[in-house]
């Protein structure tokens, strides 16, 4: 059988091809601010454009990259987790405490990942089984998880000593560790999402939950795991984190302030704050571009208290761009 | 008479793809001036372009014998070119008074003086006829009702042509004629209305003068009383549009679908349908009645207060959508907006979202996707402009055919239809009527909630009229004639 509205129209379309105009090349706009940090950046200080400086540049987000790879994937599919960064002070509290207390390194690591998994399935079925907004319950439990990683302190840094140091310093081929870490995440990540079905649902759960639903993806375990995915993830970045710094202390870098550097960088990347839209490419762009910036205000020698004022202007400025973005392709 | 708005030789083009070729349209004060076309036929973009969406490429426009040029919303509007969207604009939260009088509230000092916002609002909505309290929340209101506030609001604002894109569509009877009441009442104030909708007897009975476009040009322009119908249809579809009874295998004995003693709450009760594989069930009732709960009931969304459903002999247990999928019953909505299409996913991802998901695939590959979605475009006839475009920029028709595909390839045992022709043109109507035709040749049974007399009487083998929630005649469709019908349902096509 086959029906045809018009006689001479196609039935069968072309081949599905890409076109490189300028307007159509993907995170245009991004790369193109990116560009001019760069090169504003490289001809004001003779430091920044060195290997060493790079290296460190993407050794410091790669923390933040691990979690922001889990967040892209968590916002495309609909969902938020405002709490990445707080399990990440509480999972790097708990692995430096019992690394503290004698205990064995691979046992708090494992410990640590486990703990993550186990915060972010929690919020995960509070999220699925109640209909409370993920952003409320995930701010919620930010807000608790930064309370405990205090009573875990008990007031005082913990010191990791010489565990887990080759893991946070150490270089393979010239690569830090830890990059090598975030860079694989990132890439899974990015894999999954465009050659998976589990990538595919994301993308589904996240542009009409009802029509996944009625289409046969189990929704609700879908969001479990990827709770559960951005949990472990965190639970890495804490172990990560540890690693780096070689210790835990009480207010640390972790919690709430690291998990908005983490959202700016996946919504600077792209990511629809209302799901249905995420790409890992914008968020590692995006990751980079902050990094580039905090980096250059250091070698410029700016007050390390410009460092929020950047982040928040670069995040406003990449937000607006993105909105006038969309509105020009959906107008032609 | 002079025009008020004179449209001369405008065109269009899009991205290469001209959408207008030289259009010229009058509008004179007073008049219900029906804007008729296919899907694509460039009813929108010409609406676009006289609200100031869209600026045209060439041609002009004059408004009182003044030429516009470049044309923007702002001007429009101050021009007194209103137009109501056929989704509802309405802030839903707040009462119909301040929806009428939105951005211009009267103030005393700097407060909103809101004896004043009430009296105003009822005196707008009373000099228009219309009884709606107005202390109401907009979300309250039918969908009727914010259709006629929301003309109310346009109005007041001074608004003297007035665009209305299918304003009764998924209306029922009465309520259209609400609507209807309310169009004709503007033109005797002398308000130049456009009228857009693709119900035909409708047309017919509302318009003064019709414009029917087809592929970007004007086809003809005309009073109504010197149309009929079937030449409008022959103008709009430039053929004539061949959707009769086809000839169909006789049912099987076996049953296919069983629903028993179906009860939720006071819109469903104690409905009950046996449908044999490959015979069509239609249930016909006016817009928003039991059969519009058919789809949320069968497909597992909402659990009833009690019934049986067996699909090929075997229990369902209702209220859990993998029951319903894996026993073989496929629902098709008829909201392929909300609950049918995913708009962001290109058009190759939705019409396998399900399928792939049966066959538990794990792995996606853009090509791979290509070459299995190839078969189905071509059977289920989905016309893209360009590749494979995101779902949501295809027309209707294409929209509707990509949402029946998705499902009917599943090969299923039995499939419930809600509105299949929802919104899409003539010629796409035709196409989907063969297709749910071939669906029964197949065997499945087929279970159709309809509110259009028409569809039910080209597509059923038997008909069960539902009204205010009970089963009030069931008929086999050749012994009752489509009037007696709709008699039986109580208008449920606007007419």
């Amino acid at each position: 059988m086959s029906v045809k509205t018009l006689p001479e129209a196609p039935a069968v379309t072309d081949p599905p091809r890409r076109r490189f105009t300028p307007r159509g090349v993907p995170h245009a706009g991004l790369i193109a601010v990116l560009a001019v940090v760069v090169v504003f950046t490289a001809v004001r200080s003779d430091t920044f454009a060195t290997d060493r400086n790079i290296l460190n540049i993407l050794g410091q987000i790669s923390v933040n990259a691990v979690l922001a790879a889990g967040l892209t994937l968590l916002m495309t599919a609909g969902g938020m987790d405002f709490s990445m960064g707080s399990n990440v002070a509480v999972t790097a509290a708990v692995a430096a405490r019992l690394i503290a207390h004698g205990h064995a390194t691979p046992y708090a690591v494992v410990v640590a990942l486990l703990l993550g998994t186990a915060i972010g399935l929690v919020n995960g079925l509070v999220v699925t089984f109640t209909n409370v907004a993920p952003f409320v319950v995930t701010l919620a439990s930010a807000t608790l998880l930064d309370g405990v990683a205090l009573l875990v302190h008990d007031g005082n840094t913990l010191s990791v000593g010489q565990h887990l140091f080759t893991f946070g310093n150490d270089k393979v081929l010239g690569v830090p560790y830890l990059l090598v870490v975030a860079v694989l995440v990132l890439l899974a990540t990015g894999l999954a999402m465009r050659f998976t079905v589990f990538g595919r649902d994301a993308f589904a759960i996240g542009g009409n939950e009802h029509v996944a639903r009625l289409s046969g993806i189990d929704v609700t375990a879908r969001k479990l795991t990827l709770y559960g995915l951005t949990g472990l993830l965190s639970g890495l970045a804490g172990v990560m984190l540890l690693a780096r710094l070689g210790s835990s202390s009480p207010g640390s870098t972790a919690g709430l302030s690291l998990q908005l550097a983490v959202v700016a960088a996946v919504v600077i990347g792209g990511t629809s704050l209302a799901g249905g839209h995420g790409t890992v490419i914008g968020t590692a762009l995006g990751l980079v571009l902050l990094g580039v910036v905090a980096n250059a205000l250091n070698l410029l020698d700016f007050s390390s208290n410009y460092q929020p004022v950047s982040v928040g202007a670069v995040l406003l400025v990449a937000a607006v761009a993105n909105e006038m973005h969309k509105a020009r392709s959906a107008r032609r | 008479m002079t025009p008020v708005v004179r449209v001369r030789a405008v065109t269009k083009s899009f991205g290469g793809a001209a959408a207008l070729k030289g259009v010229d349209l009058d509008l004179y004060p007073g008049e219900i001036h029906a804007l008729m076309g296919m899907n694509g036929a460039g009813k929108s973009t010409l609406v676009q372009i006289l609200s100031g969406v869209h600026q045209a490429d060439g041609g002009t426009i004059e408004v009182d014998g003044q030429a516009q040029h470049g044309l923007t919303v702002r001007r429009a509007r101050r021009l007194g070119i209103a137009s109501v969207p056929q989704r509802r604009e309405l802030a839903m939260g707040l009462t119909v008074a301040e929806n009428v009088l939105l951005g211009d509230l009267p103030t005393r000092g700097r407060t909103v003086h809101w004896k004043t916002v009430r009296e105003e609002a009822r005196r707008a909505l009373s000099s228009l006829g219309i009884d709606i309290d107005v202390e109401r929340t907009a979300g309250s209101l039918t969908v009727a009702e914010q259709t006629i506030v929301e003309v109310a609001r346009e109005v007041r604002r001074g608004g003297r042509i007035l665009i209305l894109d299918e304003p009764t569509a998924c209306l029922s009877a009465r309520d259209a004629n609400r609507v209807r009441a309310l169009v004709r009442t503007l033109r005797d104030e002398g308000v130049a209305v456009v009228y857009i909708s693709h119900y035909i007897d409708e047309v017919m009975a509302v318009a003064d003068r019709l414009t029917v476009l087809r592929d970007g040009t004007v086809v003809r322009t005309a009073p109504a009383a010197d149309l009929d119908p079937a030449a409008l249809v022959r103008a709009m579809t430039g053929r004539d549009v061949v959707s009769r009874r086809a000839e169909r295998p006789t049912p099987k004995d076996e049953i296919g679908l069983s629903v028993r003693g179906l009860c939720d709450g006071r819109a469903v009760r104690d409905f009950s349908v046996e449908v044999r594989k490959g015979e069509i069930v239609a249930v016909l009732g006016p817009a928003g009645d039991a059969q519009s709960r058919l789809f949320d009931l069968l497909s597992g969304r909402r659990r009833p207060e009690s019934g049986e459903l067996r699909v090929d002999g075997t229990p369902v247990p209702f209220g859990r959508i993998p029951a319903s999928l894996a026993g073989g019953l496929r629902c098709v909505t008829g909201d392929r907006r909300t609950l049918g299409l995913i708009p962001g996913l290109s058009v190759d991802e939705n019409l396998m979202l399900a399928g792939d998901r049966f066959t538990r695939r794990r792995l996606h590959r853009a090509r791979d996707l290509a070459r299995r979605a190839a078969p189905l475009r071509h059977t289920y006839g989905v016309v893209s402009l360009a590749g494979n475009p995101p779902v949501g920029a295809l027309s209707g028709g294409n929209q509707q055919k990509v949402l029946l595909a998705k499902w009917l390839q599943t090969e299923p045992v039995a499939c419930f239809l809600e509105d299949p022709t929802n919104g899409v043109d003539i010629a796409a109507m035709a196409d989907i009527h063969a297709l749910v035709d071939d669906l029964a040749a197949r065997g499945t049974a087929v279970l159709l909630a309809s509110s259009s007399a028409e569809e039910v009487v080209r597509l059923a083998d038997r008909v069960l009229v539902v009204s205010a929630g009970r089963t009030v005649a069931e008929h086999a469709v050749t012994d009752i004639t489509r009037d007696e019908l709709v008699a039986t349902a109580l208008g449920g096509q606007p007419q």
